[in-house]
């Protein structure tokens, strides 16, 4: 079944850059947040609710028919795969995403989401999930019940019951 | 292993600002970096070569060194920055940590340290966007009321949103408050100690920093296996879960039950107004969102909104303001004051103002202990009459305090143990070497660790949990002066790499040699051991050179006469102990 990255809750996060460390070290040798293919950005510094700038994973994507090259073709699930051989650089995808979620590399490569679900892996505040789509990106309506309450047990309920489960021992 | 083998980007390079010349160099010292790794070990070095006998804090010759180490900005969690000077307040070793973006930012523009010298004639603020280093008048910016006002325009006119950190000072810093502080990021502070008097002596408004480098990755898979084991320590054990739920002001309850939490200038250390000013109630009815230091997924940043009305026709205005323990303990118990909103309300002054809290606090309570005993009258506070709890009378004093209009107020603005020089009241001016204390009072442990602590910070070697450990089982103070060399040391080490000290149960010696192995540096726990060694001697010698003596230490009576939470505290037991640690260490 396909997948792709949604930015699910985006009020949630708290800027800790945890996805964009986690993406620029899974898909680079290197050590960066600017080779990360989410990017985390501020609008008015830490005052004022961070924005979470991410592939959208267009069923038909404006950038795969910007590029001259043919180098971006249709993922499966929505957005596109990049072949790195073919692009020369020349940005003009970067002018037909509007979301603003393509750059490039220090070799003049685009960067562009694969939608691969490491980066949710690392989002320790719920902002960032992986869905199910149809191959063609399509969104598959599966819940048709009322929605879920997703308001904790308790109101102190913690980081470590949300994301740890729980593990014995380790109260110090 | 040299520096060269490690091939970390950016761990050879420290960036000269001069701002008398307005001018700027880097210079290449892996041998810094090779032997002290970076952070506060590499900043206390260059403050040996840099300072010549007789400089004063606030002279031009006078350095910032603002340092970062090998795993800021790589590994979770490790967000700070150590900044170094000669303080304003004591005349001591200036020390401060600040997270928030500036060690990120440092890290990516490929300088890892930043020596700041001179003084500029007019205001100025400095921008760094990665090898870029720019002045820029700053003069339509100086005199802005408020330190987060500075942030904003600064935001407008620079590049690099979100890879950047804005560090700035408010109008205590310009008028020389001995306790300014540096903003960093609008919520994240160079607090104690007073850098921001340095900065406004220099005519430095502000610095900005922005960095979106690459850095090389010697060994990458171990690298990513590290990140992910640490990420899964910070997220996923309980290990910093206090921090994330309520934060610091957790304390607030658990201090004020064991009779540890100062309360109206120390006169007491229960307050009995501390349930309506706890991490719980600010957390159920004013927390608004948590943020974080940018690489740092614990979150610990409580941000609360306090909705104002400032008409009868429902009109309100909404101010966001970042709380923790330490606020509440210098602007609530200590003030007397138990209504969360006026908390708040004081938090948000002395934001604007650019001040450290506790100090502030501090002084604040002192004065009112002054006046109500008639050592002071309304001829020195210009009429104004301070009471516990009344926050109209804080709020005014905060700014006449700021804007000094007599010598009385200009005296607050230089701490309590120089206004009780002038004034009286040293029994109760409850500070150590010159710095006013933070919100414990726990016992022997406490008080030694202040009064021995390198910059007389609760931070330098956590006295407060030596007594803690006494509290549950009975030690011996010998115990306890160990406990306190023991963290100490450990302090000094990850003070120089540099994680923030709430991930310090993540950064165990095992996983810090094995997060500095990922990444092609090679140390074994004896030889870290040896560095935080070595760093105790250097940072002594630097405060000898200061004028720092044993023999000056003044401890004021209130922490004899107040029973604290291992009981009432002799002055004879704390002068033993300190002696006990003077000759365990060699000082
Ligand atoms: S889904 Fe994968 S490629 Fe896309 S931003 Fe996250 S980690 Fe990067
Ligand atoms: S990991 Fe989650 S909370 Fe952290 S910056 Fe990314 S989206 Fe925000
Ligand atoms: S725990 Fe808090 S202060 Fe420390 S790095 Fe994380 S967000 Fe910053």
């Amino acid at each position: 079944m396909a997948k792709r990255l949604k930015v699910a809750n985006p009020a949630r996060c708290i800027g800790c850059y945890s996805c964009m460390m986690a993406c620029a070290r899974t898909w680079y040798d290197t050590i960066s947040l600017k080779n990360s293919r989410i990017d985390i950005q501020t609008r008015g510094g830490i005052e004022t609710p961070y924005v979470q700038i991410v592939c959208h994973a267009c069923i038909d994507p404006p950038c795969m028919r910007a590029c001259p090259l043919g180098a971006l073709s249709k993922r499966k699930g929505g957005g596109v795969n990049l072949n790195k051989e073919i692009c020369d650089g020349c940005g003009n995808c970067i002018e037909a995403c509007l979301m603003g979620a393509i750059h490039l590399d220090a070799e003049n490569k685009a960067v562009i989401c694969k939608h691969c679900g490491v980066c949710p892996k690392f989002c320790p505040h719920d902002v960032l999930e992986m869905v199910e789509v149809e191959d063609s990106g399509e969104v598959k309506i599966t819940d048709t019940g009322p929605a879920p309450d997703t308001s904790p047990v308790s109101p102190t309920a913690s980081h470590k019951d949300l994301y740890g489960g729980e593990e014995p021992g380790e109260e110090e | 292993m040299t520096t060269e083998e490690y091939a970390i980007e950016g761990l050879k390079n420290i960036l000269y600002i001069d701002l008398g010349s307005q001018s700027y160099h880097v210079e290449e010292r892996p041998d810094l970096y090779e032997k002290y790794l970076g952070g506060v070990g590499v900043a206390t070095n260059l403050m040996l070569e840099e300072y010549k006998e007789g400089t004063g804090p606030l002279d031009p010759e006078m350095p910032i060194i603002l340092s970062t180490g090998p795993l800021s900005g790589i590994y979770p969690t490790c967000t700070k920055a150590v900044a170094l000077f000669r303080s304003p307040h004591n005349g001591e070793l200036g020390e401060s940590y600040a997270g928030g973006h500036l060690a990120m930012s440092m890290r990516y523009s490929g300088y890892e340290t930043i020596v700041i010298k001179g003084a500029s004639r007019y205001p100025v603020y400095v921008a760094v966007h990665d090898d870029k280093v720019t002045f820029r008048d700053a003069s339509s910016i100086w005199h802005l009321s408020s330190a987060i006002d500075v942030g904003k325009i600064l935001r407008e006119v620079e590049p690099g949103a979100g890879r950047r950190s804005i560090i700035r000072i408010g109008p205590a810093g310009e008028m020389g408050v001995t306790y300014a502080d540096v903003n960093v990021d609008t919520y994240r502070h160079f607090g104690r100690l007073g850098l921001g008097a340095v900065f406004g002596a220099k005519k430095l408004k502000a610095v900005l920093i922005s960095g979106n480098r690459e850095l090389k990755s010697p060994e990458h898979n171990a690298y990513r296996k590290t990140c992910n084991l640490l990420y899964d320590l910070i997220v996923k054990t309980g290990l910093t879960e206090k921090y994330h739920n309520l934060g610091t002001s957790e304390n607030i309850l658990v201090l004020n039950e064991l009779k540890g939490l100062p309360t109206r200038n120390l006169q007491s250390a229960f307050f009995e107004g501390a349930e309506t000013i706890s991490g719980e109630l600010f957390a159920e009815k004013y927390l608004l969102r948590r943020v974080s230091c940018a690489g740092c997924p614990i979150g610990c940043i409580h941000i609360a909104m306090l909705k104002r009305a400032f008409s009868k026709a429902h009109e309100y205005e909404a101010l966001n303001i970042s709380y923790d323990f330490e606020l509440i303990y210098a602007l609530g118990s200590n003030l007397g004051v138990a209504d969360p909103e006026a908390v708040l309300e004081l938090i948000e002054a002395c934001e604007k103002a650019g001040v450290d809290i506790i100090s502030m606090g501090v002084v604040l309570a002192w004065a009112t202990e002054m006046q109500q005993r008639g050592k002071i009258s309304t001829d020195e506070t210009l009429g104004l009459e301070l009471s516990w709890g009344d926050k109209g009378a804080y709020l005014r004093a905060i700014d006449l305090l700021v804007k000094a209009p007599n010598d009385f107020y200009r005296a607050l603005g230089k701490g309590i143990a120089y206004a009780s020089k002038k004034y009286g009241g040293e029994e109760f001016a409850i500070q150590l070497g010159g710095l006013e204390i933070p919100g414990y009072h726990t016992g022997l442990g406490n008080i030694v660790g202040l009064a021995v602590g390198f910059r007389h910070s609760h931070l330098d070697n956590a006295g407060y949990t030596a007594d803690q450990k006494a509290f549950n089982h009975p030690i011996s103070d010998e115990e306890i002066v160990d406990t306190i060399i023991e963290e100490e040391d450990r302090r000094s080490i990850l003070n120089c790499l540099v994680p923030c000290l709430f991930g310090r149960n993540v950064y165990t010696y095992e996983n810090v040699i094995l997060a500095l192995k990922s990444i092609g540096i090679n140390r074994t726990e004896e030889e870290l051991k040896e560095l935080g060694k070595d760093i105790f001697r250097k940072k002594y010698e630097l405060k000898k050179k200061f004028g720092f003596k044993f023999e000056n230490l003044t401890l004021p009576k209130r922490f004899f006469e107040t029973p604290s939470t291992t009981g009432m505290v002799e002055e004879e037991r704390v002068r033993r102990a300190i002696e006990m640690y003077r000759e365990k260490r060699g000082v």
